[in-house]
């Protein structure tokens, strides 16, 4: 089984690989001259030329690679020219806005998915299994940034419970902070939780045909236990596979949120890179995204083995 | 059928008929009695509704599947008129179930201590350490040496015949009145066969404990029945006691089964090739005798009828002749 | 009991995704002979009407006094070309490449299928706005940045599907009579792929949509004067804090035909699983 996990790093690797391998295919066909763009229009050629050599853009396309790729190892993304910082500066000045707002939210929705997921399960063809799956139905289909924005209105103006935009840094106290991530967390994972609670109910449906449950019914077991301790346990493994696949949509999922409530993290970073076309910021976040989500997956993929006893108990006996 | 009306009837059936959604009838107008510390054998064919018979009893009926009666009582607990959660309560306190081995009854994501004693720590008020004591005594019991090590594994570590000896283990932790077995020795070997059955008739003679029986062999429901149903295509064929029934078979199919048990080794799922044809149809309800297709006797009055029989109140059959 | 509720619920799938589907393809249709207003007309004196306060516009006007409810029609062509042509591009390019992969296997399969897992690794619409600073905002961006969106999917559906049905014993059988490689394809594959492309390409309408929105709404889709629900909801932003009802036609309008096209993909899944079992 350590023959599975290893397996399973190379195979992480080469995605990555493959997705440098793409973003810096992508943004070296884009349109227009690097060195123009940063030193504007009234620039000289000859000073042109001097960036365009400090640069590297002068060379072959796969040296640029290796060095960018260098870079990378070394855990230097470049320079940004519209900030004139450090990309992985950049990055790690506006990570925590982003991070917590994708763990708020998967954290909401995996919870409301779970309890969700198996009531409509227990409840199987009931009006309560119809209702919690239209609901979700529902829920997957609304764009968030409408969400959003109807949320600001009822919840920011009219209730007046939660502020309307900005981000409150956790030193500032735990309170304000969960108030200022509670409504962008909360509309991001309304779009999460429809295909969440799905797989939930589909596996505690698999899981509570299985002959244990009848065991556990013929036991007399209240059924709080039987559904907690019999039903969900192995109900659980597809959910946490699924989580883990939405965790890199909901990071993506951000660019958007954060657009709406005017949150300073990566999201925003990322459509200022984008409108102001600065190739090296957008570069380097691209990579440091798809390497977290990456990361996450594969550890989710390790973790789910060793949930698994049958599996975990294969790999102690190797 | 037995007919001495007794209120102290362990199990008292009247009439129990199953149907699927479709209307499908799976089993009909079954009578079960039983009486306190008997030990009573149900035998027949794969898919003649014996397990069902067993499952309404355990209210463990599948989705979409229906049962009425005129009568359901169990120890005098009234399936009719009582609430779900109390028929569960009172199954787990007083009815041991060993399944068939052929399915997944112990979870595979929890260690056998801690699916073995959770009942017994519920109904029996005790603290866990009292609960996994009696655990490894019952799992020695049934021939296990390293009790220790079984209780600290997780099921899929263990043989078929480790699982179905912790299912009969776990059925007995609660000291039940009654044990539901069905085909509790089909993944055994013949020596622990032989072992498990022991402790059963131990079971049965120090705690009165009545046991229900189901099997498709009969050589193991001779050896250890007193009394002895024989069920067909969700009907009863014939019921007797243990040596009448042996001794002055009636029906057409006891007659066949009983030729059959030399062999002994009935394989599960397999039609009993010894006697020729397939359990009927069960989708389209059957005018007659449902046995007919298959019975050397067949006349043609069994084409639209049947007729119920009673020699003496210990001995019923369901066919027009006198064989 | 239980499975004829089922069969009515499989079937509301089908009749009301159909329906939706359908009101957004009309919608769209409409739009091109009939709206109300010229959807780029601006009216100042006319600005800020709320839908219930003339007779005149039925949804109201927004800060430029152009007719929410001609904009909304309008707006459907985008949604509708540029997601309807993306997902065929989408669905083309990977079925192709999945084809490819499935039936040639060796090097070239490895490295395809490397390419498209190195796709699909790209989170939520990152991808599709690094597509966007390479083509340019507007209709084409869009259609390229969804259009490799929608790649990785078909790829992964046809060559699973291929590979599956090497499996098949009608494919062995016909195999082994020689069949040749195009008769192959179109006798023995497109049977058991067709359906399952037709319920992807229906479920990635729905995405396509959310992608497209999200995109305008971000200012990288559809450019003004031009409408588009994404960027009519992006505009609505500045005003609707005094103005709410700015924010209702569109939102409802993308919920809407995204449920519709979700649910007729659903629905179709679920017709084709009956038909196969």
């Amino acid at each position: 089984m350590l023959n599975y996990i290893f397996k399973r790093i190379i195979h992480a690797a080469e995605v990555l690989f493959v997705v440098s391998l793409i973003t810096f295919a992508v943004l070296l066909w884009i349109p227009g001259d690097v060195a123009q763009l940063i030193l504007g229009s009234d620039a000289t050629p000859e000073k042109l030329e001097a960036l365009r050599i400090s640069l590297g853009l002068d060379r072959a396309w796969y040296l640029q690679y290796w060095d960018w790729l260098k870079g990378l190892f070394r855990l230097d993304l470049g320079q940004s020219y519209l900030f004139g910082q450090n990309v992985t500066t950049l990055i790690a000045q506006r990570l925590p806005v982003t991070l917590s707002i994708a763990v708020f939210s998967m954290l909401i929705a995996s919870v409301t998915a779970i309890l969700l997921g198996s009531l409509a399960a227990i409840k199987k063809n009931t009006k309560t299994d119809y209702f919690v799956t239209g609901l979700m139905q529902l829920g997957s289909s609304v764009p968030s940034f409408w969400i959003g924005m109807l949320c600001i209105v009822f919840f920011g103006l009219k209730l007046k419970i939660f502020p309307i935009t900005g981000y409150v840094p956790i030193e500032k106290g735990f309170i304000p902070y969960l108030n200022s991530i509670f409504l962008p967390s909360f509309v991001l994972a309304i779009g999460e939780i429809g295909m969440l609670l799905r797989t939930v109910r589909t596996s505690m449906l698999d899981s509570l045909r299985q002959d244990y449950m009848d065991m556990a019914k013929v036991k007399g077991l209240p059924k709080v236990t039987v559904y907690l301790k019999y039903a969900l346990r192995s109900a659980m493994i597809a959910p946490i596979n699924v989580m883990g696949i939405q965790f890199a949509k909901l990071v993506g999922g951000t660019v958007v949120i954060e657009s709406v409530f005017s949150l300073p993290g990566l999201g925003r970073l990322i459509l200022v890179a984008v409108e102001q076309r600065d190739i090296m910021l957008l570069q380097g976040l691209v990579i440091f995204i798809t390497f977290l989500v990456i990361l996450i997956s594969l550890i989710v993929d390790i973790a789910v083995m060793f949930l698994n006893p049958r599996i975990r108990v294969q790999m102690e006996g190797e | 059928m037995n007919l001495k009306e007794n209120d102290e009837k362990l199990i008292d059936i009247r009439n129990l008929t199953i149907t699927t959604s479709s209307g499908q009838i799976l089993i009909k107008d079954i009578t079960l009695d039983m009486e306190k510390g008997e030990i009573l054998g149900v035998v027949g064919e794969s898919s003649s509704g014996k397990s069902l018979t067993a499952k309404s009893i355990l209210n463990l009926l599948p989705e979409g599947l229906h049962w009425e009666a005129e009568k359901f009582q169990v120890m005098g607990l009234d399936y009719l008129k009582e609430d779900p959660d109390k028929i569960r309560s009172f199954i787990g306190e007083k009815i041991g179930y060993i399944p068939q081995n052929t399915g997944n009854y112990l979870h595979p994501m929890i260690k056998i201590k801690d699916q073995i004693a959770d009942g017994y720590v519920l109904y029996a008020k005790e603290s866990m350490e009292e609960a996994l004591a009696r655990a490894a005594k019952l799992v020695s019991a049934v021939g296990i040496r390293d009790t220790d090590r079984l209780l600290n594994s997780y099921p899929w570590q263990l043989s078929g015949g480790m699982r179905q000896r912790v299912n009969i283990a776990m059925a007995l932790m609660n000291k039940p009145r009654m044990i539901i077995a069905d085909e509790p020795t089909a993944a055994l070997d013949s020596t622990v066969q032989r072992q498990v059955i022991d402790l059963f008739k131990i079971v049965n003679q120090n705690h009165n404990t009545s046991v229900l029986m189901i099997s498709h062999d009969f050589g193991l429901i001779k050896y250890y029945c007193e009394r002895i149903l024989v069920v067909y295509a969700g009907q009863i064929m014939e019921e007797a006691d243990r040596d009448e029934l042996f001794n002055n078979p009636k029906h057409p199919y006891t007659k066949a089964l009983i030729k059959v048990i030399p062999s002994l080794n009935i394989k599960k799922d397999e039609r009993l090739q010894e006697i020729k044809g397939n359990v009927p149809d069960m989708r389209v309800p059957v005018k007659g005798c449902v046995f007919k297709d298959r019975c050397p006797y067949r006349k043609e009055i069994c084409d639209t009828e049947v007729e119920d029989k009673l020699i003496n109140e210990n001995h019923y059959y369901k066919c027009h002749f006198d064989l | 009991m239980g499975k004829n509720k089922m069969k009515v619920n499989k079937k509301y799938h089908l009749l009301v995704g159909g329906i939706l589907s359908f009101l957004v393809l009309s919608l769209c249709l409409v739009s091109f002979f009939y709206t109300p207003y010229p959807p780029n007309e601006m009216n100042l004196s006319d600005k800020f009407i709320s839908p219930g306060d003339s007779g005149k516009y039925l949804l109201g006007t927004d800060h430029f006094g152009r007719d929410i409810l001609s904009r909304i029609m309008y707006g459907s062509q985008s949604i509708v070309i540029v997601c309807l042509l993306a997902v065929a591009i989408g669905a083309l390019v990977g079925s192709v490449l999945g084809g490819v992969s499935g039936i040639f296997k060796g090097r070239i399969s490895s490295l395809i299928m490397r390419g498209i897992d190195g796709l699909m690794a790209f989170p939520g619409i990152l991808l599709a706005m690094m597509m966007v600073v390479v083509v340019g905002k507007g209709k084409e961006g869009a259609i390229v940045a969804i259009s490799i969106f929608m790649v990785p999917s078909f790829a992964r559906l046809v060559y699973s599907l291929i590979l599956d049905s090497e499996s098949n014993l009608f494919i062995k059988a016909a195999k082994s009579y020689g069949i040749t490689r195009r008769r192959l394809l179109v006798k023995h594959y497109l049977p058991i792929i067709l359906p399952r492309l037709i319920t992807l390409f229906t479920a990635c309408l729905g995405a396509a949509i959310m992608i497209e929105t999200s995109l305008s709404f971000l200012g990288l889709g559809v450019q003004p004067p031009n409408a588009s629900w994404g960027m009519m909801l992006n505009e609505a932003r500045q005003n609707f804090l005094q103005y709410p009802y700015l924010a209702i036609p569109s939102g409802i309008a993308i919920s809407l035909s995204v449920l519709g096209f979700n649910l007729l993909g659903d629905g179709l899944n679920e017709l084709f699983t009956k038909r196969r079992s």
